[in-house]
């Protein structure tokens, strides 16, 4: 096994054309569990963390771009305000140690089913950019999930970022888990309001993360955008009822499908009624389940 | 692979280190430094929690490689000589060691934890220490024991 | 004479562990953690199928991996001795975990029982290297379904120290005509011990000399078994476990990673660790039994019980595993007029069950205080009150005097201090926003046991005293009590104490189970201090010095220490030493019921629509007999509620019913509690003395555990309207 550790993300790039086999490597929360417990021997690591590029972000064009590389404990941090759905999923993940190493970026190299972040960029339209040394390219978040730990990606490609629109609205996630922390989700979700818009997606709850379209057709057609007034319970049972019906989930070791249709069913409700007071009161930050 | 990293302040070398190995077998291997424990290897359980450039992290997961150029620090490095740090002594004052064999990350945990937030909350103190798993104490001397030292120190 | 600075006695002081400093800095060494020259790693190879025979083992790739020294299957391991049936007449016998003689046989007993083993110059070439062993089966139809085998169980033996059943009158038919009854079925899943540490053994051969670095709660039996499957003299053997990082039961039996260790070291000649990983821990250690079990209880309209039946049926193996003592609460708790309890077990291709803190009682007492609960409900009696209309004066099942019995007390005490008072007695009638709030209570009850532990002390004429005894120290903190009794009892400081453990070498002890280490070595420990103060009074009648410090008597008598020792090493001495403990255990129960007890008091928040549970605060009061060390003792008993907690709510093997493998072996799949999942927890403890046992030990190891998952239950179905009789509970089975 080789090492390659890259200083620049040309350089980077370079040694992935050069060695398509080669497994990126940035927070190592899922590639070392790999090679600890031998279900994985590449042939190469490519280290990511000391290509500074990947560890900035910034705001150009309305949107932030979110490197590849920063750690869960920065966008809480430093982007909590701007990006409150994604701090928040942030906040769920694993521990403080595993917060302080894990990204974004490795979340979508990954591609678990239940990785935290992937409602949240889901629904807030979020793009994710790759490239490599023939070019870059983004990729909408829906398209990039392609199966169970699978994406999008080509054999020569590296996640540079992600691209997400600063919250304009409201943005809400929550999980339900067992534990209190160091919680796997059972199930996850995420809703987003802009004017006009509404995000919604779900995690843990079908082989991909996805998106709920009905339900978000739905939002957009019965909020009462103009009057904002607290949502009828049977706008919210509805909603949910569009949630669960989006769900295909299986049995597994953490839950039943039933129960995680029902689960869903009861963060949808919450969460949008969170979102919506927040939209109302234009912003404010809320607890997650 | 050749390895160099600092460690507790001093300047270390590992040969023959293999290119998939975590820092957490280096130290714990080749660098004769066992302090950190190794229970899980897939960062559930906070045993192997050691300082990377200030940072604490799960040893377990960083590739030996990653280190390279990098200041580690791990609970050998905390004390002062004889004299322990405060959150050690406040570990045994408190009765919140068993077995010892999740202290060391629990050490380095709440070490960092007082060191960013020097009067933390309950609540801060459980969401801090959540990574680390005991099987003995029942946790709440523990919590003791942050009180304890963010109380004294 | 200084005893401590404000004059008290030792005994009773919350002093600080001795080891604390050495764990917190990370100078303990731990089984894994010894370096010898030319140390090499080993790797398991677990097989996959539950049962069969091995027809062939590819090990060419393996070989190939750099850095391997050797593969070792049965076709080419060296042979060992089989393991002895485990027999009372020779207690090192119980130690062995299972009957299979790894490495030496082609057959396989259950999934995940080690076929071969990969020793490497690192542990990673190992690991790599042991996941390329190719193994061929030829698969024999196994048994592996719990479930499905229940109706299958049979009778289980019973023996003087854990009767198989009970029967005091004719429960069946009080029962029967009984104006209010409960008859239920609750089951239980099996648990895994998941020490922080997991089991490791560094093992080294010098010609015919062993030394092994073992984390290990059984030093003295391990040895022995040691020298009887490698065939050497017990004398040769040497057992080191100063610091193990945890047990629970788990580290108590010789396991496959501890023989193959040694095996392969004397295979390679080289030093060999092999250090379990956490897969490893789950699939090639024994767990805890899981069980199905029924509680009946039959009472008049005033809550006066005329009928108990509980009956259980546990899992075994094939290839070893033990009974539990599932219904033994039923046999001491509740003065019914009549009892009947049945233990049954299931036989299957399936890793022997193993002891994991308070075998049966841990998850008998789940039933039994969950039906309880549930008879109160059916009464409308309060069930503090219940337990109270039926506390018994005597042993209920055969009348036996209580050695000490201070539930009532505790249940008082417990009460009080939790606000129980304040619990409305109609479920789901307390709501917090969205969470549904409740109360529930059970009881908490481990018998107490002492057994005999070999023991020297030196006291030196420059003060200081030496204790040498060779018990195992896992965290629970015997070094410190142990120190504490022996300064007490010599009136010399506690800094002056030092405690040697954790040593074959050392005079043997008993291995850490059935929470009666401290008793036992307590006891040999006062009697070595009272040789040593009758020898001193002696010397100090004869020197003149009489009422002065150990120190000026020696000095004055010119004696640079004196030496007491309790119990013998020798052969016969230890034969003699056994006979004499197990007639002891066997009077003590013939006359006593011995018991630690207590009350668990808590609260509970359910999330109404997700079914999320989360503990919110708790209170126990215990009668654990004298407490020596308030912070050694309620740390023990913290920890024993908080395992609870997770057995209540999280902690489950979940098995593939069709191929017998455990789907979910790490700490990512099986859950245990984390801080955050854990309220404030309030101990209490009587802290009167037991007549009947050294300086009145009742033991803190196991008690803290039973009852726990019970008052979890009884709080959830207080808080929702919901009994779950199946654990853990999950949400799901809450909501859906």
């Amino acid at each position: 096994m080789d090492f390659l550790r890259p200083t620049t993300l040309d350089e980077a790039l370079a040694l992935k054309a050069e060695r398509p086999g080669a497994v990126p490597i940035a927070g190592g929360t899922d590639v070392m569990v790999e090679l600890n417990f031998d279900h994985r021997r590449p042939e190469a690591l490519l280290d990511l963390t000391g290509v500074a590029e990947l560890a900035e972000w910034s705001t150009s064009d309305g949107q932030v771009r979110l490197g590849a590389g920063v750690p869960y404990t920065r966008v809480i941090t430093e982007l909590g305000d701007v990006l409150p759905g994604l701090a928040m999923a942030s906040r769920t993940v694993g521990s403080p140690q595993i917060r302080n190493r894990g990204t974004v970026g490795g979340n979508l190299g990954a591609a678990s089913p239940a990785g935290d972040t992937h409602p949240v960029l889901l629904a807030t339209g979020a793009r994710v950019e790759v490239a490599s040394v023939r070019g870059g390219r983004t990729i909408a978040a829906e398209a990039f999930y392609t199966g169970v730990k699978r994406n999008a990606l080509e054999p020569d490609e590296l996640i540079t970022a992600v691209h997400l629109p600063p919250a304009s609205g409201a943005e809400q996630f929550a999980k339900v888990g067992t534990r209190n922390a160091m919680v796997i989700a059972v199930c996850s979700f995420a809703v987003v309001l802009r004017p006009g818009y509404a995000g919604v997606a779900l995690g843990s709850a079908a082989p991909v993360p996805r998106r709920a379209a009905e339900a978000e057709r739905f939002l957009v057609a019965e909020l009462p955008w103009q009057t904002p007034v607290p949502l009828a319970d049977s706008l919210k049972r509805a909603f949910a009822e569009l949630v669960a019906g989006a769900a295909d989930p299986i049995d597994d070791v953490r839950g039943s499908a039933a129960y995680r249709r029902h689960a869903l069913g009861v963060l949808a409700r919450r969460a949008l009624t969170w979102a919506w007071d927040d939209y109302r009161n234009n912003g404010g930050e809320r607890q997650c389940a | 692979m050749r390895l160099n990293v600092t460690v507790n302040g001093e300047p270390k070398q590992a040969d023959d280190v293999w290119e998939g190995e975590s820092l957490l077998y280096v130290l714990r291997e080749r660098l004769g430094l066992p302090g950190s424990k190794n229970a899980c290897e897939q960062g559930e359980c906070g045993s192997c929690t050691v300082y990377l450039d200030g940072v604490p992290v799960c040893s377990c997961l960083v590739a030996a490689g990653q280190a390279e150029g990098h200041d580690v620090r791990t609970v050998e490095g905390l004390a002062d000589g004889d004299t322990l740090d405060p959150v050690q002594q406040s570990f045994v004052d408190a009765g919140a060691v068993q077995c010892g064999f999740c202290t060391p990350g629990l050490v380095v945990a709440a070490h960092d934890l007082l060191h960013r937030v020097p009067d933390p909350s309950d609540e801060e103190i459980r969401e801090a220490l959540a990574g680390n798993l005991c099987r003995c104490t029942g946790y709440e001397k523990i919590l003791d024991a942050v009180r304890n030292a963010a109380a004294t120190s | 004479m200084t005893r401590t600075v404000d004059g008290e006695h030792l005994v009773g002081q919350p002093i600080d562990r001795i080891d604390g400093p050495a764990k917190t800095t990370g100078g303990a060494r731990f089984s894994a953690e010894h370096a010898y020259p030319g140390l090499t790693h080993a790797a398991l190879v677990p097989a996959t199928v539950s049962r069969g025979r091995i027809t062939a083992i590819d090990t060419a790739a393996a070989a190939a991996v750099p850095g391997v020294i050797t593969v070792l299957t049965h076709g080419n391991a060296p042979k060992l001795n089989p393991p002895k049936r485990p027999t009372p007449a020779n207690l090192s016998t119980l130690v062995s975990g299972t009957q299979v003689n790894y490495l030496n046989t082609d057959e396989v007993h259950w999934d995940g029982q080690p076929v071969a083993v990969v020793v490497a110059e690192t542990s990673h070439a190992a690991r790599e290297a042991a996941a390329l062993v190719h193994v061929s089966y030829e698969r024999l139809p196994a048994v592996v379904d719990f479930a499905a085998e229940e109706p299958n169980a049979v009778a289980q033996k019973g023996n003087p120290v854990m009767p198989g059943s009970a029967k005091k009158g004719d429960a069946d038919a009080a029962l029967a005509v009984a104006p209010v009854t409960v008859d239920a079925r609750y089951t239980t899943p099996q648990h895994h011990h998941n020490a922080l540490e997991p089991h490791a053994t560094t093992a080294v051969w010098q010609g015919d000399e062993l030394t092994v670095h073992d984390s290990t709660q059984s030093i003295t039996w391990l040895r022995k078994h040691l020298a009887l499957r490698f065939g050497v003299p017990e004398a040769k053997v040497r057992v080191l476990a100063p610091f193990v990082g945890g047990g629970f039961g788990g580290k108590g039996f010789a396991w496959p990673g501890t023989i193959i260790a040694v095996l392969a070291a004397r295979a390679t000649g080289r030093p060999v660790r092999l250090l379990l990983t956490r897969e490893d821990v789950h699939r090639a250690v024994g767990a805890r039994t899981p069980s199905a079990q029924r509680v009946a209880l039959g009472a008049d309209t005033g809550g006066r019980l005329t009928a108990l039946v509980h009956t259980s049926v546990t899992r075994t193996s094939r290839v070893g595993g033990q009974p539990e003592q599932v219904t033994a609460p039923a046999q001491h708790l509740y003065d019914a007029t009549n009892i009947r309890t049945a233990q049954s077990q299931t036989t299957l291709d399936w890793m022997p069950n193993t002891s994991m803190r308070a075998p049966g009682d841990a998850i008998g007492s789940f039933a039994l205080e969950s039906a309880i609960d549930e008879l109160a409900g059916e009464l409308g009696i309060d069930p503090v009150e219940l337990r109270m209309r039926n506390e018994p004066e005597r042993n209920p099942i055969d009348g036996k005097r209580f050695s000490h019995r201070m539930l009532r007390e505790a249940y008082a005490l417990g009460a009080r201090r939790f606000g129980w008072e304040n619990r409305s007695p109609e479920p789901r009638s307390t709501r917090d926003g969205r969470w549904l709030v409740g109360m529930g209570v059970a009881t908490a009850y481990h018998p107490a046991m002492q057994f005999t532990a070999n023991v020297t002390v030196r006291l030196a004429a420059d003060g200081t005293v030496t204790v040498r005894c060779g018990f195992q120290e896992m965290g629970m903190g015997n070094a410190t009590v142990q120190a504490q009794i022996a300064a007490d009892a010599l009136g010399v400081p506690f800094e002056a104490v030092r405690v040697e453990y954790g040593d074959s070498a050392l005079p043997a002890s008993v291995m850490a189970g059935g929470s009666m280490q401290t008793s036992t070595v307590a006891g040999s420990v006062l009697a070595a201090c009272g040789k040593l103060t009758r020898r001193l009074s002696t010397l100090a009648r004869r020197t003149g010095m009489q009422g002065r410090t150990p120190t000026e008597i020696l000095t004055a008598a010119r004696v640079p220490f004196i030496d007491a020792a309790v119990g013998s090493d020798t052969r016969l001495g230890a034969l003699a030493g056994q006979a004499r403990m197990l007639a002891k255990v066997v009077r003590d129960q013939r006359t006593w019921a011995k018991a630690a007890c207590g009350a668990h008091f808590c609260e509970v928040r359910v999330d109404a629509d997700t079914g999320e549970v989360r503990v919110s605060r708790w209170t126990a009061a215990f009668d654990v007999g004298r407490v020596i060390n308030r912070k050694t003792a309620f740390s023990q008993l913290r920890g024993g509620i908080v395992m609870g907690i997770g057995m209540a709510l999280f902690e489950e093997a979940l098995v593939d019913r069709r191929t017998g493998r455990i789907m979910n072996p790490s700490l990512s799949g099986y859950h245990v509690p984390v801080h955050a999942d854990v309220p404030p927890i309030d101990i209490a403890c009587l802290d009167e003395p037991d007549p009947t046992m050294p300086l009145g030990i009742l033991g803190v190891g196991e008690v803290g555990i039973t009852g726990v998952a019970a008052a979890i239950a009884n709080a959830i179905h207080h808080a929702t309207g919901s009994r779950i009789r199946d654990l853990p509970i999950t949400p799901d089975k809450l909501v859906t």
